[in-house]
Parts: C-alpha cells; sequence; structure tokens
C-alpha cells in the first residue's frame, strides 16, 4: 500500500515542478539533509555505542557534505520511504542502497553508480540451488525494492510476501512462514554475519539480476548532482572510495567481500 | 529468554539517542501522547459543545468535518499530511508536529461526540430551571450542564487517551523515532530476539495505559467525593 502512497505522491509531484536551486539552499542552512538506512547493516544501522546511524552509505554521505562544505544530518528511513522522502523535500539526497532503476529515473535523478550488487537470495540449507526452483515457493521480499518488482515480474508463480524491512523478512524465514528471502547479494551477506545461528543458512551461488546503486537526487537538481557526481570520482581517484569499502566489506570485517566494481566504469 | 538484548539496549529503548541526538523510544512515545492527549481533549471539548449548542448550517458542516476524521485511518493522514503538504502547498511539517496534530485531530473528532453526548444526557429540566432563573443559553452550560456533563464524559475521554497512547506507535510511518521505532531498530540489529524484545515493549505499553487508567480512576474518585460536600441542597 506504501508503494502506492509513494506512486502517487510521485505523480503529483510531476505536475508543479517548481524549481529552486537546491545546492545553494544546502549551502545557505549548512546542512546536507540524507536519507540513509536504518536497519540494514553494513549499508546503515544504528550504532550500539554512538546510538547514530552508521555504515557505507552514511560514509558516502559524509564525503559529499565534506565536499560541500556542510554539516551532515542523517534521517532514518526504510525501502518505501525512500522516494517520497525525496520527491517531497524531506530530504537533499538518498544514500540508501538505492538500484538504479528506469522507472526511479522518472521521478529523480541518479548519481553515477558507486556500488554493484545483483539479486539473490538466502534460503535455509539445502532448499534452494537453482532459479528453476523459485516458482515454487513462498519467498519474502521488501516492500518498494526493485528486488520485490523483477522477483514478481520474472517468476510469477513465486508466492511473494513483502516485508517493510530485511530483517522482518528475515524473522519470517526464520519462523518459517516463508522459505527464503531475496535482497542484493551484499545486503544479505552483511545480514547472515550479523545471525548467531548463520551455520543453518546459506546464500545459493546465483543472482538474478545485476543492479547498480546510485545517490538519489531531486529531479532537476543538475548543480547537485554534478557536485555529487564529481565527488564520487574523486573519492574513487585519491583511493578514499576503496577505504570506505574495506572499513565495511574489506577482509577483517565480518562479511569480507572483493571489491570487483570502481566508480566511473559504468556511467 | 535472552535477558541482555533488553538490558543492553534499554537507554536506547527509554530515550533513543538523547542526549546525543533528539530524543525518542518511551521519552518521545510520553512526549506525543501528552501533546496530542491535551490537544484532543481541547478540541474535544470545543467541537463537542458546539456539535450541542449549534443547528442548522453550521451544526452539518460541523457534523461533516468530524465525520472526515473520524473516517479517515490516522496512519493516512500522518502519511499524506507529511508527504503531500511540502508537495501541494510548500509548507514543510515537521515530523513530530504532523503526529501531533493528526492524532489530536482524529482523537478530537472522537471526543466531540463523547462531550456532545455528555451534554444531552443532562435533562431538559435543568435547561429550563437555568434558563428561569434568568441565566443566558451559555451560561447554564458552563454553570450547570457542563459540571455534571463532564463527570459522565470522563470515561470517554479516558478510552480516547488511552487509544492515543497506543496510536502514537503509528509514527513509524515517517519514520519518528518513538518506542516501537526504535525496537523496531534494536530488533533489527539483534535480529534473533523479536519475541523478547516485543514482549517488552507490549508490557511497556500496557503499563503506560493501566496507569492513566488508574490515575483516572483516583481523579475520578476525589471528584466525585469532594463536590458531594458542597451539594447541600440537590438541584
Amino acid at each position: 500500500m506504501r508503494k502506492l502512497f509513494a506512486f502517487a505522491v510521485a505523480t503529483l509531484l510531476s505536475v508543479g515542478a517548481a524549481q529552486a536551486d537546491r545546492l545553494d539552499d544546502i549551502k545557505k542552512d549548512g546542512v546536507l539533509r540524507v536519507a540513509s538506512f536504518d536497519s540494514n547493516p553494513p549499508f546503515g544501522s544504528v550504532d550500539p555505542a554512538t546510538k547514530q546511524i552508521t555504515g557505507l552509505d552514511v560514509d558516502f554521505a559524509q564525503a559529499i557534505a565534506d565536499k560541500i562544505g556542510v554539516k551532515l544530518e542523517v534521517r532514518p528511513t526504510n525501502p518505501a520511504n525512500r522516494i517520497p522522502l525525496l520527491t517531497s523535500g524531506k530530504v537533499d539526497l538518498v544514500l540508501a542502497n538505492f538500484t538504479i532503476t528506469e522507472e526511479r529515473a522518472k521521478q529523480l535523478d541518479f548519481s553515477i553508480p558507486y556500488f554493484a550488487s545483483g539479486q539473490q537470495f538466502l534460503a535455509k540449507k539445502g532448499t534452494l540451488s537453482s532459479p528453476d526452483q523459485l516458482n515454487g515457493l513462498r519467498i519474502g521480499a521488501d516492500k518498494g525494492t526493485t528486488n520485490e518488482i523483477v522477483l514478481r515480474r520474472d517468476f510469477p508463480k513465486a508466492m511473494v510476501v513483502a516485508f517493510d524491512d530485511t530483517p522482518f523478512a528475515f524473522t519470517a524465514l526464520r519462523n518459517g512462514n516463508v522459505q527464503a528471502i531475496t535482497q542484493d547479494g551484499p545486503k544479505l551477506v552483511g545480514l547472515l554475519a550479523k545471525v548467531p545461528d548463520r551455520q543453518n543458512y546459506e546464500i545459493p551461488a546465483f543472482s538474478i539480476s545485476n543492479d547498480y546503486i546510485g545517490v538519489g537526487i531531486p529531479k532537476g537538481e543538475t548543480r547537485l548532482r554534478d557536485l555529487v557526481n564529481e565527488t564520487l570520482r574523486e573519492l574513487e581517484k585519491s583511493g578514499k572510495a576503496a577505504t570506505i569499502y574495506d572499513r565495511w566489506f574489506g577482509p577483517n570485517t565480518e562479511q569480507p567481500l572483493p571489491r570487483l566494481f570502481r566508480i566511473g566504469e559504468h556511467d | 529468554m535472552n535477558r541482555a538484548v533488553i538490558t543492553d539496549n534499554l537507554g536506547y529503548l527509554l530515550v533513543g539517542a538523547w542526549p546525543d541526538g533528539p530524543v525518542g523510544g518511551l521519552a518521545l512515545t510520553l512526549i506525543l501522547s501528552g501533546l496530542s492527549g491535551l490537544a484532543s481533549a481541547a478540541l474535544g471539548l470545543i467541537l463537542g459543545i458546539g456539535l450541542a449548542m449549534s443547528a442548522g448550517a453550521a451544526r452539518r458542516a460541523l457534523v461533516l468535518g468530524l465525520g472526515f476524521f473520524r473516517a479517515i485511518p490516522i496512519v493516512m493522514l500522518i502519511f499524506w499530511s507529511y508527504f503531500l503538504l511540502p508537495i501541494l502547498f510548500g509548507v514543510s511539517v515537521p515530523e513530530i508536529g504532523t503526529v501531533v496534530t493528526a492524532l489530536a485531530l482524529v482523537g478530537g473528532a472522537y471526543l466531540a461526540y463523547g462531550v456532545a453526548a455528555g451534554i444531552e444526557s443532562i435533562g431538559r429540566g435543568q435547561w429550563e430551571a437555568g434558563l428561569a432563573l434568568g441565566f443566558g443559553r451559555w451560561q447554564v452550560l458552563r454553570t450547570i450542564v457542563l459540571p455534571q456533563a463532564l463527570r459522565a464524559m470522563a470515561p470517554s475521554f479516558v478510552n480516547q487517551w488511552t487509544a492515543l497512547i497506543k496510536d502514537t506507535s503509528l509514527a513509524y510511518v515517517i519514520g519518528v523515532p518513538e518506542l516501537s521505532f526504535v525496537a523496531a531498530q534494536v530488533n533489527n540489529r539483534a535480529m534473533v530476539y523479536p519475541a523478547e524484545i516485543f514482549l517488552f515493549i507490549g508490557a511497556v505499553y500496557g503499563a503506560l495505559c493501566l496507569t492513566l487508567d488508574r490515575l483516572a480512576a483516583a481523579l475520578a474518585q476525589g471528584a466525585r467525593r469532594a463536590p458531594r460536600l458542597s451539594r447541600a441542597t440537590p438541584a
């Protein structure tokens, strides 16, 4: 239902697109307001010690705020609220594992991708080994994600159960309400790393789509978009992007993943 | 049962990120409940009196307005006013303001009918007696009818406030870090202890509502005792 709201909100917005320059407003206020996940480590979650939202997305957001020379303010969001938050002007940018799609690009602008992943699955060991099995299974997905859309489109016989956020979907998997859950591979790896009985679960070695993750930017804010793109390219060039990646997915983290994607190689 | 997941996160559940960030958790739930409880009582009283005292077109307009707020789900009212007002009118309402306003409007609309029913429950004889003594309609309402009617309305006020406390959890839809929202954050981080966390949260809401109920009962008892002393001659 919230996806419907989001759609309606976005439709209304496209009617009256009055534009001021957002970058000037950000500089004037001295604050960059960014929506990030609060429940999806390592992209964004509440640090138990500092009680602040931290993660890979937040580090990139901080780099953009530093580039503009303003303070960063992180607002928690779930997957479904990302577009409404941006289109209603409640935040300036969305950095929340936001997959770039043509459909979304009608309502907002994206930066160049700063992360890449594929849609994968998490299931109890031995239940799932190939995409052919998906059509017969009950599968948990997050509301308002591309994962949900792709699954419904490409596997029409799969029973899709939509949840507010990935940890809720995982609870359903744990309790046997669904037989698998779907999300971007790195997010599932990050989730599984936090689960005490992780030996009972597995992420089967196949993916059903390739996703590029970008920064969500209000439509038509070209100066802001150029600045975000420039920042991302600089981060890659200076090696800071790799440092940020290693902080969350490097060999010494709970969810080591090799860094295959470089910013700027897919524009 | 893992009690550590509660004790380790107790501070976050009680006050959120405060003092390093905005206040949240149980403290924010109390603030939201308190503000919207007071605002809904004031609104309910004014609109209820309006409903009981008005007639004709004014009354029909009031009934229509109240009907709207009684018919619309709170969660939708919160969602739409938060995301739609900035788009349609360029007004940006802060999260907490949105939630308090929505709860107060819906709570006030419900209470208005309770207030109107309370006023109507007072017999016509009381009105006629007051008017015969030379009081105006509003004077009769204020000095004779309302003091009696309010006592009859008290249970419906407590009912509505109890509902309000629980409805503050709907603030989650726009990311307000009240008790149930921070509980979801903690649950999402701990992953495997939803039973512990949400049983605890349920117990906290239960304790809040029970406290309000006891408090109201004690106050009502006090109020019942006090006027009886002064009412030497029954009206």
